[in-house]
């Protein structure tokens, strides 16, 4: 294997690849820091190019860009409590307090720090622990899946407010927003008009629910601080923090790649998972929510350790995990291989070829995202007073420009003031988000689950892996519940 | 604020459970082998959600769980501005969110990104420097519709006001 690997190493390290790559993580950084703009609108608009370059830079062109736009998604997050993609919204919860502090530089640093790391040992496992991964992921079921995922909802809702049922609540809404539009069965529910059959879509109720209660703050409460610009100040990551970190560095990074490895979770409810443990075992959990930097640390290892760890089903078992994968089968498909199994008999060097690629693109997302963060940071200069209505301007057009219809745009506009209600009621907007997203598949997992066992509830702890979340989900209710408890008595 | 929060949110639930799936969600007259009904989910999500309502307003009756249910002060979030002028500009920027989504019919989406945007920078209060805000108002639609036209093919509506015009 190892010989194998070298003749990789030959073969990747020419200029020509490295320019591909750069290019990609630059353009996947620029495109994910543009809020509306996502990762998979990058390598959908990238996907035609490849059609006329060899298989191996095709394939590191695309993983390039999605690796780019995860982390650049963590820069609108943090500059302009923004996420550019959905992976980040964990991030504007520490990332966005430290910019106001005037510590923007700071946040940032720690953001790349942590997304290289989780990236480079996401690239290890995917080299190393592939295999044994996929099939383990091919050992959950519908009701392993449903358990995962109300693991992953109680962490959120336990980590993101002061209240854990207020984190209930505010993941309730988003379970029920979800149910919006057609059911796996073909059911219409909630249509009160033609175009919500068809849903909401994730990228309007991610950026209005984030996006503009913060113009509306601005607008409502007029507080003398939005009218100046932010400090740059503080930029650098001391030595203490990031020795404080580096365990919830490494703990996201691996969350990050067992999340990533198994299809559909992905990386925002990876990001998640993560922050919450991060902040049950840190001596500042205090701090966290109020710009510690152990948050960012562990929400940007793990949403960029699933970039790796999502190509594991995909060339394992050649299930891609999400929509991106799902391009990227198709990229796999135009130069002539065929994800699965038979890949690594087929195609074994290419296949080595693209591990190698994707341990240089790690580096090469350092380079980059050094590069553009100096640009990036002037963006804090600006007086919010100024911001908020260009980011309302930026938000309408990319949000338009995904489906071309008006629809989108009035999803936007009402999340934006369901948000601000939110706000003014002290529910946060985390849990919604996440349950948002996972409710589909959380409903979905339930329904099927229910329909094999003929209606019997038990199937839900049947297997020692629905016994494990089942308990871990438990465990971190007790934990949450104790600590407030505690607070509440101060 | 407790009490108002659990009040609302045990409402919301409700109506949503009472109301809203009686008439928007349909049950099918046949559902086949053992499949859950399409109700089932979004019924059992309602109620939990009013029974954390009750229990959020059951919290804020006693001062000693209070706390729990209620971590945030309400009267830090609105500072010492009247409720009434709170409410006046969360009623304009409404307002101008409805217009804009109005506007975009007739005067195109360019034109009504426009204004919207001339609306919001005078209701945040950058209005003062108006050269500043009259540029930004005018090149960033600009600017974004011909990227967005040019390099996405974006098809924005031009408005039928301004195709009657004739532009």
């Amino acid at each position: 294997m190892l010989n194998d690997l070298l003749i990789a190493f030959q073969a990747v390290a020419t200029i020509e690849n490295f320019l591909i790559m750069a290019a990609g993580i630059w353009g996947g950084v620029i495109i994910g820091a543009i809020p509306g703009m996502t990762g998979t609108m990058a390598v959908t608009l990238a996907l035609p190019f490849t059609f006329y370059m060899q298989p191996i830079p095709s394939i590191l062109l695309l993983v390039a860009l999605y690796k780019g736009s995860t982390y650049g998604g963590s820069v609108s997050a943090i500059l302009i409590k923004t996420p550019g993609t959905a992976s980040a919204a964990c991030t504007t919860l520490d990332g966005y307090p430290l910019a106001r502090q005037g510590k923007a530089g700071k946040a940032l640093n720690m953001a790349l720090y942590s997304s290289c790391t989780g990236d480079f040992i996401s690239n290890i496992s995917l080299i190393f622990i592939a295999a044994p991964l996929a099939l383990l992921a091919l050992r959950i079921g519908p009701p392993e899946y449903f358990m995962l995922m109300v693991f992953a909802l109680t962490t959120v809702a336990g980590v993101s407010g002061r209240s854990l049922l207020l984190g209930l609540v505010s993941a309730c809404l988003g379970l029920l927003l979800a149910t919006v539009g057609e059911d796996m069965y073909g059911s219409f529910r909630f249509d009160l008009t033609v175009d919500m059959q068809g849903g909401l879509a994730v990228a309007p109720v991610l950026i209005g629910l984030f996006a503009i209660p913060e113009l509306l703050k601005i607008v409502v409460f007029r507080n003398t601080e939005t009218q100046q610009a932010m400090q740059l100040g503080d930029n650098k990551v001391t030595r203490a923090e990031l020795r404080r970190s580096i365990k919830s560095m490494l703990k996201g990074s691996m969350i990050g790649v067992v999340m990533g490895a198994i299809p559909g979770i992905g990386p925002s409810a990876a990001a998640f998972s993560s922050y919450g443990e991060a902040q049950r075992t840190s001596k500042q959990r205090d701090n966290f929510g109020k710009g510690e930097v152990e948050g960012i640390a562990a929400s940007e290892s793990a949403n960029n350790g699933c970039c790796g760890s999502t190509m594991i089903p995909l060339l394992a078992l050649g299930v891609p995990g999400d929509v991106i994968t799902g391009v990227m089968l198709g990229a796999f498909m135009i130069h002539g291989m065929t994800p699965g199994p038979m890949l690594f008999e087929t195609n074994l060097n290419e296949v080595y070829m693209l591990f190698i690629g994707m341990l240089f693109s790690s580096v090469l997302l350092f380079g980059a995202g050094k590069a553009t963060m100096r640009f990036f940071s002037h963006i804090s200069r600006i007086p919010p007073g100024l911001m908020a209505p260009i980011v309302l301007v930026l938000c309408l057009f990319g949000i338009f420009s995904i489906s071309n219809s008006m629809y989108d745009v009035i999803v936007l506009l009402a999340m934006g003031v369901f948000g601000f209600f939110m706000f003014l009621l002290a529910i946060p907007a985390a849990p919604f988000l996440i349950a948002f997203i996972l409710g589909p598949m959380l409903e979905e997992n339930l329904r099927r689950a229910l329909a094999i066992s003929r209606g019997d509830p038990s199937i839900l702890v049947s297997s020692p892996i629905t016994w494990l979340f089942a308990s871990l989900a438990v465990f971190v209710v007790v934990i949450t519940i104790r600590q407030q408890l505690k607070k509440a008595k101060a | 604020m407790g009490i108002a929060r659990g009040v609302m949110v045990t409402a919301l639930f409700g109506i949503v459970l009472l109301v809203m799936i009686p008439l928007y969600v349909p049950r099918p007259s046949f559902i086949p082998g053992f499949a859950p009904p399409p109700d089932m989910w979004p019924r059992a999500v309602s109620l939990l959600g009013m029974v954390l309502g009750l229990l959020l307003l059951a919290l804020s009756l006693s001062k000693k769980t209070q706390a729990i249910a209620d971590p945030e002060d309400a009267a830090t979030i609105r500072g010492n501005t009247p409720l009434a002028v709170l409410l006046v500009r969360f009623g304009w920027s409404v307002l101008a969110f409805a217009l804009f989504v109005g506007a975009v019919s007739l005067l195109g989406f360019l034109l009504a990104s426009i204004l919207l945007l001339v609306a919001m920078l005078v209701l945040t209060g950058y209005w003062r420097r108006k050269r500043v805000t009259l540029i930004v108002a005018v090149a960033l639609p600009l600017l974004l519709y011909l990227f967005f036209s040019s390099a996405l093919n974006t098809r924005f509506p031009t408005g039928s006001l301004l195709r009657a015009l004739g532009v």
